[in-house]
């Protein structure tokens, strides 16, 4: 029982942070209806920031998240407007090989610059853990879960008590009744895909204490964005916010009750699974 | 005479919308049939149900007393069944030839023998002349009357037109009105939405008026334009 | 006759001018070997022919019918692994074991398609990456069967004997390579050019255009779409078998790993989708492109332009690693076609060529 509870308990912290790439994922989906295949290397570029920063700046890599939104959110900001834009009306198709190629063109930059060779960051709490009730905690996944937790709840604040944060939802919902309510959508769309970015970007920096840093290692986790985003629907902050959870719980036991080879393919199976029965996700409404 | 098409209580909900509400009709072989009322009253709504576009939520479809719960829409075409669309679908970056040849294939897998009746088909619209052009490029009316074409191609015994003279011109509109006579002559069933009444009271054997995904009448044309409730619901929209 | 070159042939007629380019064409690539003995040019030759033959087969699902996969690896990773183990596990030689190595890919594309095909646009997309991942994980974790990461190493292709005779013993020359490459390519051809003058070319092209008009129409969108993936697998795995011979090496990550699969929908995109000419202009300026990084030519012909000291750290760090930015320029171009050239190199000359026509004709149409 220890057994379970134990993968359980990290499955969800780490869930956590998966949730936050998701929701990430959500947001620009929801605002632009695109599809962004290089958000797993939006991540990737979140922890090699967390890296520069620690080994030249001394930063913690949970503090350096204070750093790594800002620098992301106009990176995402700039790519929406530069490329991402001129993309808006054409074939759904065409949006995701443009994406793709972005991606290609982020993670294969990043191996010219910085070679694949693996990176780690070791804090002086990397290793240590607390025992609860019998469980070992980690220190780090359970300060990224908390971190997670305290960025959503603030997620949910600006989307729900500001101004700009409404009108994106209201983008989201209906892009052009948004614009007919004198909403500038297309500046909801630079900010949707900032805060993408920057949430994808965080959470690169909370896992970084806990996985290798190398340029490819963005795209496990796109898919498995995608996988979190039609579990809980797409264009939704919750349901993303509960798939992670519940991908990251579903990793971590097949990993410890199958086997650590295949649980990206329990991942992978259970996203067609979904797409096949459930394809509006637990919390969606978008007809397929 | 056996109806050839026979709408039983169909109602379709969309969450809890009810775009349609216990709608019950017969068509009998050869007529017209107007589908008429305000917008949102669940004429397209109906042309789906019927198709096979999505099955109806309750009730029954009947044609030609075979039951089409579940059918695709690819099934009820081959069955005899075809529809346009009130906003149009041309097949953009292929001709006009080899749209129609499309809907002809339908019946034939030989594309010599498709490409004989899309000709046919595309003599009765008057558009034989146009064969070469690319769909996507065709001004609106054409464009209708390309579908006219397209859907004859398939041979069909019930025809559903959707609208077919939106957006067109008066000239445009005679023609189609024509059209749509002439069809007639050729033996086929046909129903029609349509939002100008001169046009539906010229062509129509028979109207059904709905009215919020109701059946609100039906009758002969003259019946439905002196129908009080009918002209209530059309209240401000009536040019008769 | 260029337009009619560049047109999406779907019309007949005027078939005679490129029925003689091509012949002429054919004529020039079968005597080619007798006159180029470079091997490093026959190498040349066939992966162009290699990525015309994937072109060509990702076009017929992809460009017709519109359905873009962006997993076609798994059907080059099925024939790969297919004919290699056969050959050798079992002693099977590769021309017997292509075929159960074709079979195996259609009946894999049949359930892949019975999965993905009820999911339209950008889920379809994802769903085909998804199915190659798994195949690939497969590939990789199966280790009894496939070897897992460490791959398998092709040993002794049987010499071929005919009738008594040796035609080749596939080690002493590329020259076997060749026409094997150069057979298939026709083949393909020959086989979209059929599908494009058939119903099922038809059907494809009304189901890429609106699929819910064309399911009006009488058209069973599965079905066909199904047809269209089934002949596009089995020659993706004609593919992934010959590429397995010919290289003598696979493994997960390059037989089935998304690099492949966007490989195969660059050189259709590039060149332009829904045409029989896209894939092989895809297919030479991608191969083209690929050695012109690999032997560092681009950076010496940045250096020869004065555009970069040859010394400089700019200029070292090229020559370092620019040979290995294959992706990356993958990436860049995917970028660029998607921006700026939809249609394809092909589309874009056609509306160069429209647009000449229509600046030397003001008057009317």
């Amino acid at each position: 029982m220890n057994v379970f509870l134990q993968s359980l308990l990290s499955g969800v912290l780490v869930g956590g942070v998966y949730a936050l790439i998701g929701v990430g994922l959500t947001i620009i989906f929801g605002v632009m209806r695109i599809i962004n295949f290089a958000h797993g290397d939006l991540v990737m570029l979140g922890m090699y920031l967390a890296y520069f920063f620690f080994v030249a700046l001394g930063i913690d890599p949970f503090l350096s998240i204070l750093l790594v939104f800002p620098v992301m959110f106009l990176f995402g900001a700039l790519l929406q407007k530069t490329i991402i834009n001129r993309v808006l009306n054409a074939l759904p198709q065409n949006q995701i090989l443009l994406t793709i190629g972005i991606g290609l063109i982020i993670s294969n930059t990043m191996m010219l610059l910085f070679t694949s060779d693996y990176r780690i960051l070791t804090t002086p709490y990397s290793s240590s853990s607390v025992d609860v009730g019998g469980i070992s905690v980690s220190w780090p996944l359970a300060g990224s879960f908390l971190i997670t937790a305290a960025v959503t709840a603030a997620l949910f604040w600006f989307l729900t008590k500001t101004d700009t944060g409404q009108a994106i939802r209201a983008t989201a919902q209906d892009r052009d009744a948004a614009q007919l309510m004198g909403i500038n959508v297309r500046r909801m769309s630079v900010i949707a895909t900032g805060l993408g970015a920057g949430l994808a970007a965080v959470a690169g920096a909370l896992i970084s204490p806990t996985y290798y840093i190398f340029p490819q290692v963005g795209q496990p986790f796109t898919l498995k964005a995608f996988v979190i985003v039609v579990l809980g629907g797409m264009g939704s902050v919750m349901g993303a916010t509960a798939g992670g959870i519940i991908i990251g719980a579903t990793e971590s036991l097949s990993a410890v009750y199958i086997s650590s080879g295949t649980k990206d393919l329990v991942v992978y199976v259970l996203f067609l699974l979904i797409l096949l029965f459930k394809p509006s996700g637990l919390f969606g409404k978008s007809r397929m | 005479m056996a109806p050839v098409l026979e709408i039983r209580h169909v109602s379709k909900f969309f969450g809890g919308l009810s775009a349609n509400s216990d709608v019950s009709f017969d068509m009998q072989p050869g007529m017209i049939m107007g589908l008429i009322g305000p917008n949102g009253a669940g004429k397209t709504t109906l042309f789906n149900c019927i198709t096979g576009y999505y099955p109806p939520s309750k009730g029954e479809v009947i044609f030609k007393g075979r039951k089409l719960s579940g059918l695709t829409p690819d099934k009820v075409c081959k069955l005899g069944m075809a529809r346009t669309w009130q906003k149009v679908r041309p097949l953009a970056k292929l001709t006009v030839l080899e749209n129609v040849m499309v809907g002809a294939l339908a019946r034939t897998g030989s594309l010599k023998v498709a490409r004989e009746s899309a000709h046919e088909q595309l003599a009765v619209v008057k558009m034989d002349h146009k064969a070469g052009f690319l769909a996507g490029g065709l001004p609106i009316g054409e464009r209708k009357k390309l579908e006219v074409a397209r859907v004859l191609a398939t041979r069909p015994e019930l025809l559903l037109l959707d609208e077919v003279m939106g957006g067109l011109n008066p000239a445009e509109s005679e023609e189609i009105i024509q059209l749509i006579l002439d069809i007639k002559k050729r033996g086929l069933t046909q129903m029609v939405i349509e939002h100008d009444m001169k046009a539906i009271m010229r062509i129509s054997d028979r109207i059904v008026v709905l009215n919020s995904g109701e059946k609100l009448a039906e009758g002969l044309p003259q019946e439905i334009v002196n129908n009080p409730e009918v002209v209530t619901a059309y209240l401000g929209e009536a040019h008769v | 006759m260029l337009r009619n070159l560049l047109r999406r042939e779907t019309r007949r007629g005027s078939v005679f001018p490129p029925l003689a380019a091509a012949a002429a064409a054919l004529l020039a690539l079968a005597l080619f070997p007798a006159v180029v003995e470079n091997p490093y040019a026959l190498h040349l030759m066939i992966l162009f022919f290699l990525s015309v033959i994937m072109g060509e087969a990702w076009n017929l699902i992809g460009g017709y019918g519109g359905q873009y996969s962006v997993g076609h690896a798994a059907y080059f990773g099925v024939g790969a692994y297919t004919v290699i183990i056969l050959l050798q596990a079992f002693k099977i030689p590769p021309w017997w074991g292509v075929w159960p190595a074709l079979l195996l890919a259609v009946l894999v594309a049949l359930v892949i398609g019975g999965i993905t095909f009820r999911l339209r646009g950008p889920y379809f997309v994802l769903a085909s990456i998804a199915v190659a991942e798994v195949m690939r994980l497969a590939a990789l974790n199966w280790k009894d069967l496939t070897n897992g990461a460490e791959g398998i190493l092709v040993s002794d292709i049987p010499p071929l004997v005919l009738g008594g005779h040796l035609i080749t013993n596939w080690v002493s020359s590329k020259v076997p390579f060749y026409y094997y490459g150069l057979g298939l390519v026709v083949l393909v051809v020959l086989v979209t050019l059929w599908v494009q003058n058939s119903k099922l070319g038809y059907y494809l092209q009304a189901i890429r255009e609106d699929q819910d008009a064309a399911n009006s129409l009488g058209i069973p969108l599965t079905f066909y779409k199904n047809v269209a993936l089934a002949i596009s697998a089995f020659f993706t795995a004609w593919a992934g078998a010959f590429y397995a011979l010919y290289v003598g090496f696979i493994d997960p990550q390059t037989v089935v790993g998304l690099d492949i699969s966007v490989q195969i929908v660059l050189i259709a995109i590039i060149g332009g989708i829904g045409t029989i000419l896209g894939p092989v202009v895809g297919a030479a300026v991608l191969v083209a492109l690929s050695e012109a990084l690999r032997a560092n030519l681009i950076t010496d012909l940045l250096v020869k332009a004065g555009l970069v000291s040859e010394t400089s750290r700019i200029g070292l760090f090229l020559k370092d690693n620019l040979s290995h930015a294959h992706m990356l320029i993958y990436g860049v171009l995917v970028a660029l076609v998607i921006l700026f050239m939809p249609d394809g190199i092909l589309g874009a000359l056609r509306a160069w060529v429209r647009r000449r026509a229509r600046a030397a004709a003001p008057q009317g149409r």
